[in-house]
């Protein structure tokens, strides 16, 4: 059954160029976002403290243990946003995937039904025009 | 080819908002500058940084010269100026200050373990050397102790980029004016073993917090960023 999932990747360059392009445009601005927040806060309030000793006494241990957490929860955000990505990737370039292997079948004569795609498919309105077309040919 | 100006222009932007927020703490100014306390206003531009309780600092006036008043009562708090000079091209530092009274101290070595509790000063100067991280930013700190010998090096017990050198000791001058003048530049390489960077600010404080007891001292004629025999 082709229109099932089997894999969890697809292999094609297309869906490899759109994994890349959904996971930097995600973790690019939120990283520079973070990193300007993480240094604005940090070093405002450093010369805001002014006084060495206070910030050494009430900022340093705040920072290392937002760095600590930040340490534990950047692979696990990393990991949820590369899912997501992977998700979006799918969802947009699955149902290419599949009608592109319908047609291809049909090509070489390996099946002769109309193209099956899944109810929810974006792609699922084109393929079925593209059956009506197939039945308009075969039946003229 | 379009993709790689982006990314470039994104980088500069990102850089550039860095450095501005990074350059806008600290302002360059006319070298020597100099501090002598001779208006009653000549604290405006010293910025108060409260570490716990306030220290009372005040410019007191005679005649047409003055000076600076600090007075601490289980206190800690300091009077920061933030500016902006090369020690390795003017590395030299100056300035006056008398002990009125010492925080009460209790015997013992240094490198006790509770040396926090001891961490209280008559008189205190800093120079700060900021970087772009707060964490390394690095500070030298030239204070007036009672016992400690002059000329001790010692690790700040909060921090250990935080180096007290102790530029004055004893009791023999306490109620009187002494003079101190300081290479930063050398100091810090001995202090770090590494280079100095640019001085970022400066700052005072007497403080009495620790040893919850009381202290007093006079500051005058702060003098910083010059080249030796200027």
């Amino acid at each position: 059954m082709r229109n099932k999932r089997k894999k969890k990747f697809i292999g094609s360059p297309a869906q490899k160029k759109l994994l890349i392009l959904v996971f930097t445009s995600a973790v690019i601005p939120a990283g520079i976002v973070a990193l300007c927040l993480y240094y604005l806060i940090f070093n405002l309030l450093a010369w805001q403290i002014g006084i060495p000793e206070a910030v050494a006494y009430n900022l340093i241990p705040v920072a290392r243990k937002v760095n600590l957490i930040i340490l534990i929860a950047l692979p696990i955000t990393l990991l949820a946003i590369w899912t997501i990505a992977l998700g979006l990737s799918h969802r947009m370039l699955g149902p290419l995937s599949r009608l592109e292997g319908e047609l291809d079948d049909i090509i070489s004569d390996e099946k002769s039904g109309p193209i099956q795609l899944r109810e929810k498919d974006v792609l699922k309105p084109l393929a079925d025009k593209i059956n009506m077309l197939i039945n308009k040919f075969s039946s003229s | 080819m379009v993709k790689n100006t982006k990314i470039k222009l994104l980088l500069v932007t990102f850089i550039a908002i860095i450095t501005i927020g990074y350059s806008s703490f600290v302002f360059a100014g006319r070298l020597p500058q100099l501090f002598p306390f001779r208006k009653k206003d000549a604290l405006d531009k010293w910025e108060e940084k409260i570490f716990k309780g306030r220290v009372l600092y005040k410019v007191r006036m005679r005649r047409t010269d003055g000076y600076l008043t600090a007075y601490s009562k289980k206190t800690a708090s300091g009077i920061f100026y933030k500016l902006k000079f090369d020690p390795k091209k003017t590395p030299m530092v100056s300035w006056k200050w008398k002990v009125v009274r010492f925080p009460r101290k209790g015997k013992g070595e240094v490198a006790d373990s509770d040396w926090i509790e001891k961490d209280d000063y008559a008189a205190r100067f800093y120079v700060i050397f900021p970087k772009l991280a707060f964490t390394l930013t690095k500070t030298l700190e030239y204070v007036w102790d009672k016992e400690i010998p002059e000329g001790t090096i010692m690790t700040s017990p909060y921090f250990e980029n935080i180096k007290i050198i102790v530029a004055e000791s004893g009791k023999r001058n306490r109620g009187k004016w002494v003079f101190e003048e300081r290479n930063v530049y050398e100091d810090f390489k001995k202090a770090f073993n590494r280079e100095p960077e640019e001085v970022g600010a400066i700052a005072i404080m007497t403080d009495t917090d620790n040893t919850a007891s009381t202290a007093e001292a006079h500051y005058d004629e702060i003098k910083v960023g010059y080249k030796h025999e200027e």
